[in-house]
């Protein structure tokens, strides 16, 4: 599972860095920043939770 | 706007229905009443945009959907930054103050907002009653703000008057309001001066030295624009993080097995907040006005109409996001637009969720158990969903 970030959605709400933060940051403005491209094993329902969280629909993920 | 605006579609909407989604009791029942259709028109100019998806494309195009030509007057004189500003200019401005509220530096002043929050608690704990508005809703936003602009303690009284006058006016109209608002807008901007002034001579290192720094295009920026900056906090900075709090204790208060789901396990605060703001909605919906003709949902809209985009609506819009007519503290996802959304989304909604979470956890810490006074009825306030008074009751301690 890959996660798939849109930057220009993003808006820095903030969800997903605060959800699981090993999986996203933020920079220094607060928008999103990837830490990972694939997915760790058994880290899919937090990349999932980080992306569904986001109100811009800025996360996807793609198998 | 037209005072005996004629209504289409519902007959009993006025231009003051919007302003019953902060008020009403249940404003999720006149939500679901309005997503019954997805635009609502109310006079000749006035249009309510209901349903989650409309909201959020609407937030998203902002050339349609300009902040800047919405013209509201809060007492300003020039428009208010950035929140009244359009992109391009708007994310120049965005771009000297997201850093300034980015999630690491709030997270930095937690353990003053802890401090504060058991001065204001160990103050009222001892007497087993409080009017949570009034002796922890109102001040805990204000100080934080003024300690993060480097302003006197002893100027608080000032900025909840001054506050006051531009969001909540005394009469009913727009016109009976406008004197107040306007004057106050004078006072807050003839402070500021003062403060930019005195600033000069004595630099600071707080967040207003930093905001007078900023560039844009490698030019400072103007005292005219630092100044539209601070009116803007004033009044989006300190009411709004008043109201959640006045909210989310409210409805803690009537409900105490959510309660008990987070005093006994902490952890839940963070959901839980993002959760009760969801269903609260303090800030119940957002201005646009429209630069073309469009349309929503099937409803034409003409250019420079005024538009009302309803979050509170949106928030409890179970189209796609099935269940969201219950409160559910450990809600996952809940991808809400309790801080709006788009490029405007709310600057300060990284210091407010250190606020609400502090404060939530503290209190509880302090005071887990508690209901509202007895006989106290709750008045929702309009256009802002807060609390005139939240009397408390609980065991007192120490």
């Amino acid at each position: 599972m890959r996660i798939v970030l849109d930057a220009e959605l993003c808006q820095g709400h903030g969800r997903c860095y605060s959800l699981a933060p090993d999986l996203f940051d933020s920079d220094d403005v607060g928008h999103c920043v990837l830490l990972v491209d694939a997915v760790p094993d058994g880290r899919e329902a937090d990349a999932r939770s980080g992306a569904e969280n986001c109100p811009e629909h800025a996360l996807t993920l793609e198998d | 706007m037209g005072m005996e605006a004629s209504t289409e579609g519902a007959p009993d909407l006025t231009p003051q229905t919007v302003t019953k989604l902060a008020s009403a009791d249940d404003p999720r029942a006149l939500s679901r009443s309005l997503r019954e259709q997805p635009v609502h028109k109310v006079g000749d100019m006035f249009h309510l945009v209901t349903r989650r998806s409309d909201v959020e494309d609407a937030l998203r195009r902002t050339a349609v959907f300009s902040w800047g030509a919405v013209g509201m007057n809060l007492g300003n004189i020039r428009p208010l930054i950035p929140l009244q500003v359009d992109p391009p200019k708007h994310v120049k401005y965005r771009r000297i103050l997201d850093p300034l509220f980015a999630p690491k530096k709030m997270a930095l002043l937690e353990e003053e907002v802890v401090a504060l929050v058991k001065e204001l608690v160990d103050a009222f704990a001892p007497k087993g009653s409080c009017d949570f508005h009034e002796e922890f809703a109102v001040p805990l936003p204000c100080r934080v703000f003024l300690r993060l602009m480097g302003l006197p303690l002893e100027d608080l009284d000032l900025f909840l008057a001054l506050k006051d006058d531009i969001i909540r006016p005394p009469g009913v109209t727009l016109e009976e309001q406008a004197p107040y608002r306007e004057k106050a807008g004078r006072a807050v901007y003839s402070y500021f001066e003062r403060v930019l002034a005195e600033r000069k001579a004595h630099p600071t290192d707080d967040m207003l030295a930093q905001i007078m720094q900023g560039e844009v295009d490698g030019e400072r920026l103007t005292d005219e624009e630092v100044l539209d900056i601070c009116f803007l906090f004033i009044i989006a900075g300190l009411d709004t993080v008043t109201d959640s709090l006045d909210c989310i204790f409210a409805y803690l208060a009537q409900n105490p097995e959510h309660r008990r789901q987070l005093v006994a396990d902490e952890a839940v605060i963070p959901s839980a907040v993002e959760e009760l703001l969801r269903w609260e909605s303090p800030v119940p919906a957002v201005p646009r006005a429209t630069t073309e003709d469009i349309e929503i949902g099937g409803c034409p809209i003409k250019a420079g109409q005024q538009v009302m985009l309803l979050l509170a609506s949106a928030n409890t819009d179970d189209a796609d996001h099935p269940g969201v007519d219950e409160v559910d503290l450990e809600r996952n996802p809940n991808p809400h637009l309790a801080f709006g959304g788009g490029v405007h989304r709310c600057l300060g909604s990284h210091l407010a969720r250190v606020e609400l979470r502090v404060a939530v956890r503290e209190f509880h810490r302090h005071i887990p158990e508690y209901e509202l006074a007895p006989g106290t009825v709750l008045e929702y306030t309009t256009g802002l969903r807060s609390l005139h008074h939240l009397p408390l009751a609980f065991p007192s301690a120490g």
